[in-house]
């Protein structure tokens, strides 16, 4: 891709350097320190309420951590002001390389399942209408929605808008991913079904995923990069096959569902 | 106390907010052509969506503005200055206040629940991590829309209401046609009808303005029941500023 924030091939795809972020007294995250390698598909698990969104929203810059840097592709994103026109150009051409299916998947909701797809690649492809017509009823068939083309987000079922905001995350083959919880609200197939999507997507056009989840057999099957939140500090991360090994009382609760164990539910 | 000053400082933040949300779109509007689709979209909504709402309202407004007032003209003889009192009093004051409160609180209740709709529902971040500006893409197109729609809605209320004051005055109180027409004629100067479709304008982008204000900026933890003050505050800022606007703009053209 000729793509000006393109770098060498060994930088990181993201990075993330002792990032803290509050909210008003409520630390969310507390000196956050991770590295996440191109072409990886990194899990992060954790409870609810524990920032895992907010992580999100710091690698695209929808949120401003109040200390730390967040690199993507070697390019600090928290440094950037989007009130300065040319942080925001900046901003926007790193946003440019990422697709990203949010928690409820907003969907814009005056628009069809089609026109929600084709959106960025009208917005930022130059391919034909005929070309986009093509693209979108692959990606929609992809995620078992192709019947669905011309129906409005109201008119779906919660895992299927899901599945159609997971097409149109993807729909521009940007080169990382962020999936906010993609397998909540999805029966255990059609789960499945999006869990062997991503490894596709990840084996034929190299995709950086970075999961957000709380089912263990998705982790299992789709990470080689596993991490854990937990009341805002990263309790562990690294490759999968490791931190399984390892096996943190923390992820050890999360994986046999223990109510005791460090994860407090209050 | 306490609570008399968080209401003060609530209220001050909220002014300076409103007050950079005012600068942003201005620039945005001015700066860039708005995306053409959304535009269309936003003009039929805010144009033709309003037709049979003030279709209805200028009849009756048109119709009692003849038949009320005959009786007031006819008590010294002066039914002939019927014509001038419902050309006059309907197009410089009546339909553009009217245009602008009824349709104003139409389009503004429908602006601030969509957009803070969008915004509780991550639509808008959706739309800043696809690199869109939302300003740009939501906000511009929608004050475009409701900016050129209103003067052209006053315009047709002015139509209508003295369509209807002529049919109640020619056909219910029987007077002469052709004195009500050249009344009308000599009352309304082109001028009016103008200052008509300006205020038309200025209420217009006004209303948009506050509408897109409150609903742009409801926050995300407000939920469902941001959506409901943020529509709730779109209608009472949006009336309250459309009638002081109004007799500003009175007093400084016929003042
Ligand atoms: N914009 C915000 N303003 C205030 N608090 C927020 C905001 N976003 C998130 N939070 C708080 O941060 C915490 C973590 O939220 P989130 O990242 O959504 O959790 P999760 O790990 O379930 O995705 C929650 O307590 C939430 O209330
Ligand atoms: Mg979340």
């Amino acid at each position: 891709m000729a793509d000006p924030t393109s770098t060498p091939d060994d930088t990181p795809a993201v990075v993330l350097d002792n990032v803290s972020k509050s909210f008003g007294d409520h630390t969310v995250l507390d000196g956050v320190s991770l590295t996440i390698q191109r072409g990886s598909i990194a899990v992060m698990l954790g409870p609810s309420g524990t920032g895992k969104s907010v992580l999100l929203r710091c690698l695209v810059g929808l949120l401003q951590p109040d200390r730390g840097r967040v690199l993507v592709f070697g390019e600090d994103v928290a440094a950037l002001d989007e009130k300065r026109a040319a942080d925001r150009k900046r901003l926007f051409a790193i946003r440019r390389r990422f697709g990203m299916l949010f928690q409820d998947g907003a969907l814009f909701d005056d628009m069809t399942v089609f026109d929600n797809v084709a959106f960025p690649m009208r917005l930022h492809t130059q391919l034909s209408e005929q070309a986009i017509h093509e693209k979108v009823s692959d990606r929609l068939a992809r995620v078992g929605v192709a019947h669905a083309e011309q129906k409005f987000p109201s008119e779906l079922s919660g895992g299927m808008r899901k599945r159609v905001a997971f097409a149109r995350a993807i729909a521009i083959d940007p080169d990382i991913v962020l999936c906010d919880e993609p397998s909540s609200g999805l029966d255990p197939v059609m789960s499945a079904t999006l869990d062997e999507l991503i490894l596709e997507l990840h084996r034929t056009l190299g995709m950086t995923f970075i999961i957000i989840s709380h089912d263990t057999a998705e982790a299992r099957k789709v990470a080689d990069t596993i991490g854990m939140l937990a009341n805002g500090k990263l309790v562990t991360f690294g490759p999968a096959e490791q931190v399984f090994a390892e096996n943190h009382p923390a992820l050890e609760q999360f994986f046999t569902r223990a109510t005791v164990g460090p994860i407090k539910v209050v | 106390m306490q609570s008399i000053t968080q209401l003060v400082t609530h209220q001050v933040r909220q002014g300076a907010d409103f007050v950079r949300f005012i600068g942003l779109a201005l620039r945005i509007q001015f700066t860039r052509l708005p995306p053409r689709d959304v535009l269309v979209t936003q003009l039929v909504d805010a144009g033709w969506g309003s037709l049979a709402l003030l279709t209805v309202l200028t009849l009756f407004a048109g119709l009692n503005l003849s038949v009320q007032s005959y009786g007031s003209f006819e008590r010294f003889g002066g039914q002939d200055l019927l014509g001038m009192f419902a050309g006059v009093g309907g197009v410089r004051e009546l339909y553009p206040v009217m245009a602008a409160v009824v349709c104003g609180a139409r389009i503004g209740a429908n602006l601030a629940a969509s957009l803070a709709n969008m915004r509780i529902s991550e639509q808008i971040e959706a739309l800043e991590v696809m690199a869109v500006d939302p300003v740009h893409y939501l906000v511009a197109p929608r004050l475009w829309a409701v900016t050129l729609a209103l003067p052209l809605l006053c315009g047709y209320a002015d139509v209508i209401g003295l369509a209807a004051s002529y049919a109640g005055a020619v056909w219910q109180l029987g007077l002469d046609p052709g004195s009500f027409i050249s009344q009308v004629q000599d009352a309304v100067r082109l001028a009016d009808i103008g200052t008509g479709l300006l205020k038309g304008l200025i209420m217009g982008w006004l209303v948009a303005v506050i509408s897109c204000f409150h609903g742009y900026t409801v926050a995300k933890r407000d939920g469902a029941e941001g959506v409901g003050i943020a529509t709730n505050l779109a209608i009472v800022h949006g009336a309250v500023m459309c009638i002081v606007v109004n007799l500003i703009l009175s007093w400084l053209i016929y003042g």
